[in-house]
């Protein structure tokens, strides 16, 4: 049986007047069924862009996707046009976004805008349409959802648009959800009732869901297994317990080490780390981490450390790591 | 240096650069009409209603009475550019001081220039400017100083706007803390800053004067001392079945001066906005 | 965040009743201004207010002369002229019009359907071109395409309408010969909706072209801007293509700025018929103005520019309506 997420050597490069930037630099990543995979990082890693390279979104000029495979239910979707691409796109595969506020047409009401998902891909008419949309709403926990679907954004709160988003991208059960950041612009209340509906809505429906964000409290909330990627390459994966009790690469531990214990104040710590991510067109030779690697050695500056599995069902990428 | 960098961008902007280009030839041409056609361009010197391209004398033809058009348009367009300026100065005058005092002043000022130039912007134009003249008289004063009273508001509100947002600085606030008078920080301190998107805005509302001004003389309202392209255009009516390049060709220059202006005045705004520039 | 109240077809068109209410109120004043100043200029004009009123020897009767005297005050003092002035501006009298043998505000009248159908079809025009266009070349962004219409739109921003009037006129009555020189009906023909219609290609071109100019820069720039927002995105993640995002998605946001300038320019279209009226023997208002210059009829010209006013105070009140329906976070304040 094939996986609902495949992503096997992934590339997407930017192509511009500064030159050519590896956004995505041969990721490589599986999600299961009922499963959420937590693809964390800086911003600028190349974790927005892989979600894009997947939906097959991305803007081009000046981004396209160069190499790999993606494969949604054992289908690789690279290869496919843009025409196959519409049916897929809301129907097997969906995905919210950062901003709920602005990720809903203005002048559009709340129910038109489900029920156009629900037409595009269904032979539902207008009519019932409008009763799916209310069906979804009332799923994703809208209050009154009733007189909410002739609502327009602008009347929503922050929270209420999201379920909104979420309604449409669920609305024809897809096999994979990928959400980007969808919390991110939340009050932290808000934020644990989309955790928990985005939880529930997974079980109910078994999809695989990919959870993009840089906020390792939500990762240790959701995810079953967490992504790392630096620089458009992926650095580290592991089961979440593990990645917590004992993340391997430098990044990692920069990165949880930054971030306070869950139940304290929620901020986002990766400053602590010194130094910045090196601009994509200009990536020192060897481990593009070195320059700020507690742990550098010599070889890092000089080769570029592979995926090494040093034990099973966890991968990363670092020499001192390696050795332990 | 600001100012150099502004005129970089201006000049990397291939169509500003035609524009301006051709406006000084323009300009030009009108400095140097008594040079070039030291005669009256009104006289008749040839036969009449002759094509361009008929007489060498005569590259573009003739008019009805037998008049040199080439001579009438160089003269045509010092009436033309004269009047263009001067009533866009006229417009600015104004604007500027409506929308300067409107803006730094606020409140019940504010309100009542508002009501002012919404008032003015409600009169439709040209009708505002044909009932001035007629009932003033058509001389060359009234006609600048119709267009301009026509003209102002775009000024008024991109200099209230100006104002608006510049007046709560710290370099104003400064200027007030120590006990400079509102008129020399209007005129002193915030105008100078306030200036640049209204050069801007100039070029368009010299273009949008030299239209209006055509429209009038066009209808025979305007000076009748002055041979302005569009009372060219107007005269050339009658013979559109026979000999209509006499209505054409001053209409061309019209129409490629205002171009001019509009491509300057894009140019200006991109230099001005670099941010902003279209994809 | 608006209540759940504030949802739904009858809380907008409440919301529009408002709208409707303000904005009347707010046309007193305006009008007000205008017959101020209307009657400044007379009061500036050379000779008497009388000798306006009835000049050329429109009327030397001197029992009329003595009416006229009474009826606007002249041997009072002038903030009393003013009010007789918008006393009888309010009762509809502007004065009557000798020339046309009728009050002013008939003579207005009976030209002012001719304008206002010119004025109509010029602005759909305008709209349906330059939305269009704009829309095309957005979605042709830096192809030839593109750049047609950008240049195409400069020529037509540029060039006066009067002078493209004369040249449609060249080219398409005395050339071609498809279409009629003048006049808004073929003379002894039926006058009928077609005669009519045929009449007002021309002069609806002449006036429509420059503001179609305008408002394709402005749709283009708008529909490039759209497309970059976040629910654009939302939507092409829901499986849309690119032209239905385009289309249902786009299109009606990047409308709205196009629908404000569309108001500002209200008077300025009513100006331009003025001009293209006198190319085309059109028989609107415009035509009248300019008899009425002509023959220095100052009661069918001063008339002209209050009525003139209300029709422009008319337009952006539909204009505001229309924002209101395409927009629905308008809240009126």
């Amino acid at each position: 049986m094939s996986l609902p997420l495949e992503v096997k050597d992934l590339r997407t490069t930017l192509f511009t007047r500064r030159g050519e930037m590896k956004a995505v630099d041969g990721l490589s990543l599986s999600i299961g069924a009922g499963e959420t995979v937590a693809l964390v990082g800086e911003s600028g890693c190349g974790k927005s862009l892989s979600a894009l390279s997947i939906m097959r979104l991305l803007p081009d000029p000046p981004a396209r996707i160069v190499g790999g495979a993606v494969r949604l239910n054992g289908r690789d979707i690279v290869p496919l046009g843009e025409e196959a691409m519409l049916d897929i796109r809301g129907k097997e595969i969906g995905m919210i976004f950062q901003d709920p506020m602005s990720a809903l047409n203005p002048v559009a009401t709340v129910e038109k805008q489900i029920a156009e998902v629900v037409t595009t891909h269904t032979d539902l008419g207008r009519g019932q349409a409008r009763a799916r949309a209310h069906e979804l709403l009332e799923l994703v926990g809208m209050p009154d959802a009733g007189r909410r679907l002739d609502a327009y954004p602008h009347q929503l709160s922050g929270g209420m648009c999201q379920r909104v988003v979420i309604a449409m991208a669920i609305a024809c059960s897809p096999s994979v959800l990928i959400a980007d950041e969808p919390t991110t612009a939340l009050d932290v209340t808000v934020q644990a009732q989309v955790l928990a509906l985005l939880k529930r809505l997974q079980t109910d429906s078994g999809m695989a869901m990919l959870f993009i964000t840089h906020d390792l409290g939500v990762v240790a909330e959701t995810a079953d297994r967490v992504v790392v990627m630096y620089a458009g390459r992926k650095v580290e994966e592991a089961p979440v317990d593990d990645l917590f009790d004992r993340p391997l690469h430098p990044y990692t531990v920069g990165l949880i080490g930054a971030t306070p214990i869950p139940g304290a104040e929620r901020a986002e710590r990766l400053a602590d780390i010194p130094g910045m991510v090196p601009p994509l067109n200009a990536l020192p030779k060897g481990c593009a981490f070195a320059p700020r690697c507690k742990r550098v050695m010599e070889r890092c500056r000089h080769e570029q450390p592979a995926l090494t599995e040093p034990v099973p069902g966890r991968l990363v990428a670092c020499f001192a790591a390696e050795e332990g | 240096m600001a100012r150099l960098e502004f005129l970089n961008r201006f000049a990397r902007n291939r169509g500003a650069l035609i524009g301006a280009g051709l406006i000084l030839l323009v300009a030009v041409a009108a400095l140097l009409a008594p040079v070039l056609y030291p005669t009256d361009p009104l006289r008749i010197v040839g036969a009449p209603e002759l094509w361009p391209g008929e007489d060498p004398d005569f590259p573009l033809g003739t008019d009805s009475l037998g008049r040199d058009i080439l001579a009438m348009i160089v003269h045509g367009a010092r009436a033309t550019l004269l009047i263009g300026l001067f009533a866009s100065a006229v417009a600015t005058l104004i604007g500027v001081t409506v929308g300067a005092i409107a803006g730094y002043f606020g409140g019940w000022v504010d309100e009542i220039a508002m009501r002012a130039s919404e008032l003015f912007q409600t009169i439709p134009n040209l009708i505002f400017v044909l009932t001035i003249v007629v009932i003033l008289g058509s001389t060359l004063t009234n006609i600048v100083i119709a267009i301009g009273i026509v003209t102002w508001t775009p000024i008024a509100r991109m200099t209230r706007a100006e104002f608006l947002a510049l007046r709560d600085r710290e370099f104003v606030q400064a200027c007030r803390a120590m006990g400079m008078d509102d008129f020399r920080i209007i005129v002193g301190e915030i105008l100078p800053n306030a200036l640049p998107p209204v050069i801007v805005l100039s070029s368009l509302v010299v273009a949008g004067a030299i239209l209006f001004e055509s429209a009038v003389s066009f209808l025979g309202l305007g000076d009748p001392n002055l041979a302005s392209w569009g009372r060219l255009v107007g005269d050339g009516r009658l013979l559109i079945r026979s000999s209509w390049y006499i209505c054409a060709i001053p209409g061309v220059a019209i129409m490629v001066t205002v171009l001019c202006l509009n491509l300057i005045g894009d140019g200006l705004n991109d230099a001005l906005n670099p941010k902003l520039r279209d994809r | 965040m608006a209540s759940i109240a504030s949802t739904g077809a009858s809380a907008r068109q409440r919301a529009a009743l408002r709208l409707l209410g303000r904005r009347l109120v707010q046309a007193v004043p305006l009008l007000l201004g205008v017959v101020v100043i209307n009657f400044c200029l007379i009061q500036l004009a050379p000779g008497s207010f009388l000798e306006l009123m009835t000049a050329e020897n429109q009327v030397s009767d001197p029992a009329t002369v003595e009416l006229l005297r009474k009826t606007y005050g002249l041997d009072d003092p002038i903030w009393m002229q003013l009010l007789k002035y918008i006393w009888a501006l309010l009762h509809f009298d502007f004065g009557f019009s000798y020339r046309q043998n009728m009050p002013v505000i008939e003579a207005i009248g009976v030209h002012l359907p001719a304008t206002l159908l010119l004025m109509v079809s010029s602005i759909t025009l305008a709209m349906t071109v330059g939305v269009a266009a704009g829309v095309v070349a957005s979605m042709k962004v830096r192809t030839f395409w593109d750049s047609l219409v950008s240049v195409a739109a400069m020529f037509f921003y540029a060039a006066p309408s009067f002078w493209l009037g004369i040249m449609l006129i060249v080219l398409f009555s005395v050339k071609l010969g498809w279409l009629p020189v003048g006049g808004m009906a073929t003379i002894g023909g039926d006058g009928g909706m077609l005669d009519i219609l045929h009449h007002l290609i021309l002069p609806t071109l002449a006036l429509g072209l420059f503001y179609a100019a305008i408002y394709t820069r402005v749709m283009r720039s708008s529909m490039l801007e759209v497309s970059q927002a976040d629910f654009v995105r939302t939507a092409r993640a829901k499986g849309l293509s690119r032209n239905k995002v385009t289309i249902a998605h786009v299109l009606r946001n990047a409308l709205l700025p196009v629908v404000t300038i569309l108001g500002v320019q209200m008077g300025t279209v009513l100006a331009g018929s003025v001009v293209i009226e006198s190319v085309f023997s059109w028989p609107g208002i415009g035509s009248l103005l300019f008899d009425s210059v002509s023959s220095r009829n100052y009661p069918v010209v001063l008339g002209i520019m209050v009525l003139g006013s209300l029709v422009v105070i008319v337009a952006n009140i539909a204009v505001d309506l229309i924002y209101m329906w395409l927009d629905p976070r308008i809240e009126i304040r």
